[in-house]
């Protein structure tokens, strides 16, 4: 989102009309441009210790539902104006046989 | 008095007379100035667009919906977020000269009303006084459950719109030196241009902005707005327009996106909207899961690769 500058001056954000000017940074998504974000994430694992002290993992599932969800938050926060514009689901699978 | 006599045929005389007026007496202290509207309900009357919905019952349905309806109250966030003007920025300044909120002139809430009401400026200072305590009976109405109360001065607050008569008259011309300013009695549209069947407003001429993106850029935010003694900032949208989806190559303008594609006329809506939602963006996702190898420990890992496509004129979110 685009970051207002608090009247126009150093490094503080300003949040009412009445005390912005200008941006301190804009993350918003440009015009006719395509912005392309990724995320890394771990399975769920409980790792505990044997008894010759080595770390053991088992993962509960081998398959994750993933929800994707664009949310259009104009204040900045996910509160009762922010609207939900795009949600998709995926559900990705791994072997975890002898992991 | 002054006479002046004049000989007309037939040796008739006309006399004509006249008398200086006495001195103007100055105005009582506190007086509006000649020509401003003292309350809401005579800026509200002065702006009566009530007798276009006859013959333009579609729009002005359209035009309910929308948040120019309502740009004082706005989903009650607008009205607070006037209140929070005053008390946060104009008592706590030090050169506001603004010590109580008797002492708000129009010019005081010009950082909010240059677009939320712009005919304000077409008002006495008493009116910017009555929309801030109707905001506060508002407020007060709903902190104690007051619904009748809550319901009358958000109706108040409601009377206070952009509704035909600014954009189709009072904003329609922009550059009054090469195109004159907008004439009473005169509706403002793209192309026609003769007679208009309405008796408040029998001519119809043509606007040489109307589908163009500076009239709505006119409100719809550069960004800080200079030219007031205490700049505001609230849109920022059409310097977006102007300054990013322009030089990358884009030619839509405002009206063809919000108004015509989207389908919803004089209904222009933002983000709310479900349809500007969908027209706004493309999202693509793609997600797999692989097996990380960290020396001898492995761990699956799910990989989410999300693509945004912004096929708006402006960025998103605009602020």
């Amino acid at each position: 989102m685009p970051v207002p500058q608090q009247l126009g001056r150093g490094d503080r954000m300003g949040r009412g009309p009445y005390e912005k000017s200008g941006l301190l940074v804009d993350t918003s998504l440009p015009p006719r441009r395509t912005v392309t974000q990724n995320w890394e994430i771990r399975f769920p694992v409980e790792e505990t210790e044997n008894e010759d002290g080595e770390t053991v993992r088992k993962y509960s599932t081998d398959q994750l539902e993933l929800d994707i969800q664009l949310w259009y938050q104009p204040y900045g926060t996910p509160d009762d104006d922010a609207v939900l514009w795009r949600q998709e689901k995926r559900t990705v699978k791994v072997d975890t046989s002898g992991l | 008095m002054i006479q002046r006599l004049f000989r007309l045929a037939g040796g008739t005389v006309l006399v004509l007379a006249w008398v200086a007026p006495p001195a103007a007496a100055a105005p009582p202290k506190g007086a509006p100035p000649p020509g401003k509207a003292r309350t809401i309900a005579e800026l509200a009357a002065r702006y009566d667009s009530s007798s276009c919905v006859e013959c333009h019952q579609e729009a002005h349905e359209q035009w309910e919906r929308s948040a120019h309806s309502r740009p004082i109250f706005g989903t009650g966030r607008t009205a607070a977020t006037f209140k929070t003007a005053v008390m946060n920025g104009l008592l706590k300044w030090e050169h506001s000269g603004v010590k109580s909120q008797k002492d708000v002139r129009v010019e005081h809430l010009q950082g909010c009303t240059k677009c939320h009401l712009p005919q304000l400026v077409e008002a006495a200072d008493g009116v910017a006084q009555e929309i801030l305590s109707t905001i506060d009976a508002w407020q007060a109405a709903a902190e104690e459950g007051d619904e009748a109360a809550t319901d009358k001065a958000a109706k108040t607050l409601k009377s206070l719109n952009i509704n035909c008569l600014v954009c189709h008259n009072r904003n329609a011309i922009i550059h009054k030196w090469t195109d004159g300013s907008p004439q009473p009695g005169t509706v403002y549209g793209g192309s026609a241009e003769g007679e208009h069947p309405d008796p408040k407003f029998p001519r119809v001429a043509k606007s040489p902005v109307m589908g163009e993106s500076i009239l709505c850029g006119q409100c719809h935010g550069l960004g800080p707005n200079l030219e007031l003694h205490n700049p505001t900032q609230c849109a920022t949208g059409y310097g977006s327009y102007l300054f990013a989806y322009i030089p990358d190559g884009g030619d839509k303008t405002c009206q063809q996106c919000h108004m015509r594609d989207s389908g919803l006329g004089h209904d222009m809506q933002s983000f709310r909207s479900e349809v500007m939602a969908k027209a706004a963006l493309d999202m693509h996702v793609e997600a797999r899961a692989y097996v990380w190898r960290d020396n001898q420990t492995f761990r699956p890992m799910a990989t989410v690769k999300v693509e945004l496509h912004n096929k708006a004129g402006h960025g998103l979110p605009d602020g």
